[in-house]
């Protein structure tokens, strides 16, 4: 093909979608709305996994040192620790600091009435233990490694909240089967609904296509317009898409940072930022809307071609 | 040119629209075939596009032989045949000048060149005035007017025109009818399919009469020279 009837049946195309107008703009109108539901869908689920991953860091596993462990116990438990895989990071608590948290946190208890019931405990009569508050990296592991912390020396015991690990760990697969499951459907959905609108386009342009044959057009020939037009409308609804999830997305953001304080405050750093998540969503809907919009208007095609 | 040798054509459903189909057009002629409604026409004119395909026979057109034609090649067959529907067949989103130069640029035609040829041939069948017209804004002749343009434009060996009068006036009609005549003049084949023995009369042409898809009659031409030839007409006549 010359690069001149390339370039009038590039111009054909595109020229398509304003002669047809209502028929484009129905194909705009499900492939954005199709692109938009599926963008939620997934952004959703993206944080929902972060949120799920910033439970578990909430959860610590607390390494115990023996009672009468003196500072180099201390010292070699602490390089020890940083020698287990899994581990993210770890922070000791001295026995005076624990004995201090508790004091805090029964003065806060009953307008302070047991606020002093712990003098006395200090020094040599502390009858706590000093520890390593360790987080671990994934949670699935936290039975492994909890076992390799109460084999370290100088280690006494090693409180770990393995039923929660566990109930994470099974609410993140199922968030990750569960969300993506979805994404996946809608997209197939999406891709159905579009398909028939495109197929409806392109059936009613079948005498179009029927007398292009006629005289003598290629396949090639008469499928370019609608390639380049089917990928025209995916790009434009994927712009649109991108607007629409983009624009409600900074309005959640904003909604989450003016909370100020409750819940709905806390969940401001569990969010998964904007500007670590547009340039994904802007390619996956370009790619997405172009293959959807070009492919699935020149698959519509062959029908109609066999003549 | 185009050649039927015992060629059958049976529908689904077991309508035999052809049977024992022979006919063999040379190049320049000039034929009209005839018939009535349900004789087999259209059949004859669906198999010479490729649009349906023989049950039996051989069928050959322009050099290809449908029996082992590709399905690539059909376009270039197609190229090589000027087509005139009964129903026009104008693409309706394209203008009058759109719709000709369609069928120069489906063959890769310089711009250039499809620029200075398209007038010519609106000039030629009266319509340069309505270029920029989209069919729906035309007369019935003036679509079958463009559709006879689009069919001339990359001069083609075979010109075929389906009941190319059926939409006109007899006014009109003598006038297209013309036009045709002295394109086969120029060494290109013209088939015209009609109905209407009254004008196949007028013209004093090779006349094929088909009936129960059989070629029942084939008069060979009167020798006399129609007097419509002594206007001419532009290109096509010299």
């Amino acid at each position: 093909m010359s690069i001149s009837g390339f370039r009038y049946l590039t111009k054909q195309g595109l020229s398509n979608i304003a002669r047809n107008k209502l028929m484009s703009f129905a194909s705009i109108g499900v492939l954005t709305a199709c692109l938009v539901i599926t963008g939620v869908a997934a952004l959703m689920s993206l944080n929902v996994g972060k949120f799920v991953d910033y439970l578990g860091a909430q959860n610590k596993v607390i390494v115990y040192l023996k009672l009468d462990a003196d500072d180099a116990t201390i010292e070699s438990a602490k390089q020890a620790i940083g020698g287990v895989p899994n581990i993210l990071s770890s922070t000791y608590v001295s026995k005076e600091d624990a004995l201090n948290e508790t004091k805090s946190w029964i003065s806060g208890y009953d307008n302070g009435a047991y606020a002093n019931v712990l003098d006395g405990y200090e020094g040599d009569n502390n009858p706590l233990y000093a520890s390593f508050r360790v987080t671990v990296d994934d949670l699935s592991k936290i039975k492994d490694t909890v076992a390799e912390l109460a084999k370290l020396p100088g280690v006494d015991f090693v409180d770990a909240p393995s039923d929660l690990a566990g109930t994470l760990v099974s609410l993140k697969r199922a968030v990750n089967i569960g969300g993506w499951g979805l994404v996946a459907v809608l997209a197939a959905v999406s891709l159905v609904v579009i398909h028939n609108t495109i197929r409806i386009t392109v059936f009613a342009r079948r005498k179009e296509i029927n007398i292009m044959k006629f005289v003598g057009a290629t396949n090639g020939f008469i499928r370019l317009p609608f390639l380049v037009e089917g990928t025209a409308i995916g790009l434009i609804s994927a712009a649109l898409a991108f607007g629409v999830v983009s624009g409600a997305y900074i309005g959640v953001l904003e909604a989450v940072s003016r909370a100020g304080t409750g819940w709905l405050s806390s969940l401001y750093f569990t969010i998964v930022d904007y500007n670590s998540v547009w340039s994904l969503l802007l390619g996956v809907f370009l790619v997405s809307g172009a293959l959807i919009g070009g492919v699935g208007s020149a698959a519509s095609i062959r029908r109609h071609l066999k003549v | 040119m185009i050649e039927f040798k015992g060629v059958k054509k049976e529908y689904p459903g077991g309508n035999v629209a052809l049977d024992d189909f022979n006919l063999r057009i040379d190049r320049g002629e000039f034929v009209f075939v005839l018939g009535h409604s349900g004789a087999g026409k259209s059949t004859f004119l669906k198999l010479i596009l490729h649009e349906e395909m023989a049950t039996e026979g051989k069928i050959v057109v322009n050099g290809y032989d449908f029996t082992r034609i590709k399905n690539r090649q059909i376009p270039y067959m197609r190229r090589s045949l000027g087509v005139v529907f009964q129903d026009f067949r104008l693409i309706p989103t394209m203008t009058a000048y759109e719709n000709v130069a369609f069928a120069m640029r489906v063959t890769n035609v310089p711009e250039r060149r499809i620029r200075s040829r398209v007038p010519y041939v609106l000039n030629l069948v009266g319509l340069q005035d309505r270029a920029r017209s989209y069919p729906a804004e035309m007369s019935g002749g003036e679509q079958q007017r463009i559709a006879l343009a689009r069919a001339l434009v990359h001069s083609p060996p075979i010109i075929i025109a389906d009941e190319p009068t059926g939409n006109i006036d007899p006014e009109l009609s003598v006038e297209i009818m013309e036009l045709l005549c002295a394109i086969s003049k120029v060494g290109t084949t013209v088939v015209v399919v009609t109905h209407e023995q009254e004008l196949a009369a007028q013209f004093h042409q090779r006349t094929v009469y088909i009936d129960k898809g059989r070629v029942v009659s084939d008069s060979c031409p009167v020798p006399s020279r129609p007097t419509f030839l002594a206007h001419g007409t532009g290109e096509a006549s010299r």
